[in-house]
């Protein structure tokens, strides 16, 4: 696969032309096949970029290939659960099904969606509105499953969901991941729930793409240091540094070999991003880490 | 991880024709309720105007005929509650007609656009094989089909029941009586196209059930008055001169009146007639010769319904566009993909 499931050149919307952008200049390449997390803060900017993505709302500036094309003509291979679930009220489980099964002909996945919404023992001659929030995040998802997407756009899909449920429909995905190949991009503002299931991160921070790449490689590509305090951190890139009495303790991008007398450590994914959301100036990589081309 | 795709990438082309018919089942079902609810309404104002032209209008006339038979006699029975009765459901059911592009706006603006933007229905519906221009056409498509059918049936049946009582019942309201006038030919029809256009822009627009519902019920409303009031002077008039003895004559939607004078100008209305001394006296200073009144008379009724018709079709058309600019143009649906 050499087409990327998302290639966003200088992305930005604005909302009205006196508003302030809610996205700026964002630019990142997703490769396909990824599990991706996009986090940031309330705010940040990460609806409005899945928004973008799935075809639904035009950048003000900028352009979004999807699946090596433009969104509103990749939308019917691109699943995608807003933040609030909308489904129609007035319709039971089953119809709800039924209707995705009629509306995306040839390409509909009747068992996985059965699958999804059976795992919570949900009657499917109950209405919409008479389901929990949980319940209704397990029909949203049985949807977007449903139409066998190549690409699939998550917007905070566990937020209303119990630990168990949680664990059982991240297992359904990464499943549909493995055996379909299909990308996901989920958002969150909870780190350490994307950590274990996500390869891939995209972190908005201001409507800005604070960071970009493969975890693996973004966490290889910064330490964690500990030395006395008033060492000179430089030429190192340093994201945050803290001094707490007479120790120095940082997260920095080493430009080169660290001296042996500084107490280094891998930082954890969750530590890496409060580090860059904290510290709105920390210095982006630059160039962003180049994703690989793997796994063709 | 594995990154074999095994879906296949486009849909076959052969699925595609059905999708029409796949989105409008699902648009009736959504709006089952409302359907049901108007089609009940519809059926009952028209089962109350077929009543009205039958039996009511009979039992009226016949009231009358008896009535105007007892002349001065002290002890004249007539059906006086037929007549009352067929006052009240010739109003009631006028009002009923007139009352449904008022729904359809209403409907439209909260139901069928402005609550499925307000849930974000309506970009599930984007992502589940329905793209926004065909979700819109759709929206607008089918009910335009049903509100023609059922705004021209009431029209239909209003006409049938006014023509019946024309002549034979005392009552009978004008042609040119404001709601008589309107219910009685292809307004309704066009109204309601246009509060269906209102609605769904309006929807589409403000993002919110109730303020679209408002708005779009109160922007027919203007639409109306303003057709209402530029309409006589939208088809030529016919003059009706007529002797100072008379005062201005002529039946008819009046669109101006005055007096000729000698030299063929045309002035102001001063007062009504030579027979009162004051006028007299008035008019002569005027140099009047005679009076006129520019109007449309009865026989205007089709040409002035079509042209009342016709601006707010067009009116409507534009509504229509105008939520597909928007559309398209929100979500980037502008330019390759129409379908």
């Amino acid at each position: 696969m050499t087409v990327p499931a998302i290639e966003a050149d200088a992305v930005g919307k604005r909302f009205g032309r006196r508003a302030a952008w809610a996205l700026r200049d964002c630019s990142f390449r997703l490769p396909a096949g990824r599990v991706c997390a996009v986090v940031g803060p309330n705010g940040a900017g990460k609806s409005t970029l899945l928004a973008i993505t799935a075809g639904l709302l035009a950048p003000t500036e900028g352009t979004v290939a999807v699946l090596g094309t433009d969104p509103a003509t990749a939308r019917p291979r691109v699943g995608f659960v807003d933040q609030d679930k909308p489904l129609y009220p007035q319709l039971t489980v089953a119809e709800t099904l039924r209707m995705g099964a009629d509306l995306n002909p040839g390409r509909w996945d009747a068992d996985t969606a059965q699958r999804v919404v059976a795992g919570g023992d949900l009657d499917p001659r109950k209405r919409i509105r008479a389901l929990s929030g949980g319940q209704r995040t397990r029909v949203a998802l049985a949807l977007a499953l449903g139409k066998r997407p190549e690409l699939l756009l998550l917007d905070e899909p566990m937020a209303d969901l119990d630990p168990l449920a949680r664990h059982e429909l991240m297992g359904t995905l990464m499943g549909q991941a493995a055996a379909h190949g299909t990308t996901i991009v989920m958002s969150s503002h909870v780190v350490a729930e994307l950590e274990d299931s996500c390869d891939h991160l995209l972190l908005i921070g201001g409507g800005r793409v604070r960071l970009a790449g493969e975890i693996d490689d973004l966490l290889a590509a910064h330490t964690r240091v500990s030395a006395p305090a008033g060492t000179e951190l430089a030429p190192h890139d340093v994201v945050e540094s803290r001094t707490t009495g007479r120790q120095l303790s940082a997260l920095v991008r080493p430009a080169g070999p660290l001296p042996g007398d500084w107490r280094t450590g891998a930082p954890s994914l969750e530590e890496l991003v409060l580090s860059y959301l904290r510290n709105p100036g920390a210095p982006a990589p630059a160039p962003a880490p180049e994703t690989t081309e793997a796994a063709a | 991880m594995s990154a074999t795709p095994t879906i296949a990438p486009t849909v076959p082309a052969a699925a595609l024709p059905d999708q029409a018919p796949r989105q409008l089942r699902w648009l009736v079902r959504l709006h089952r309720t409302p359907l049901l609810t108007g089609t009940a309404l519809v059926l009952l104002t028209a089962a109350a105007l077929l009543w009205l032209g039958g039996p009511l209008t009979d039992a009226s006339a016949e009231a009358w005929q008896r009535y105007n038979a007892c002349g001065f006699s002290p002890d004249c029975s007539y059906d006086q509650d037929a007549i009352v009765r067929y006052k009240d459901v010739y109003n009631y059911t006028t009002y009923a007609v007139l009352a449904v592009p008022f729904l359809v706006a209403a409907w439209a603006g909260g139901s069928l656009t402005g609550r499925e933007m307000e849930s974000g229905t309506a970009r599930l519906a984007w992502t589940q094989g329905a793209s926004p221009v065909r979700w819109l056409a759709s929206r607008l498509a089918l009910p335009a089909v049903l509100i023609l059918a059922a705004t021209g049936l009431l029209a239909w049946l209003h006409r049938l029941a006014w023509t019946a009582a024309e002549g034979r019942v005392d009552t009978t309201k004008a042609w040119n009586d404001f709601g008589t006038f309107h219910a009685n030919g292809t307004v309704p029809m066009a109204l309601a196209l246009a509060g269906l256009a209102a609605g769904v822009l309006a929807g589409l627009l403000l993002r919110r059930a109730m303020a679209a519902l408002t708005v779009a019920a109160v922007a027919l409303g203007a639409l109306w008055a303003a057709v209402h009031t530029t309409l006589p002077h939208l088809w030529p008039t016919v003059t009706e001169t007529s002797g100072l003895r008379h005062g201005p004559s002529g039946q008819g939607i009046v669109v101006g009146q005055g007096v000729v004078n000698a030299d063929g100008d045309r002035l102001d209305l001063p007062c009504h007639t030579s027979t009162l001394p004051g006028c007299k006296s008035t008019l002569s200073d005027l140099h009047a010769v005679s009076f006129y009144r520019d109007l449309h008379p009865a026989a205007h009724y089709w040409p002035l319904q079509l042209v009342a018709s016709g601006v707010v079709l067009v009116v409507a058309a534009l509504l229509a566009y105008a939520a597909f600019r928007l559309l398209r143009h929100r979500t980037g649906t502008a330019r390759r993909n129409a379908g």
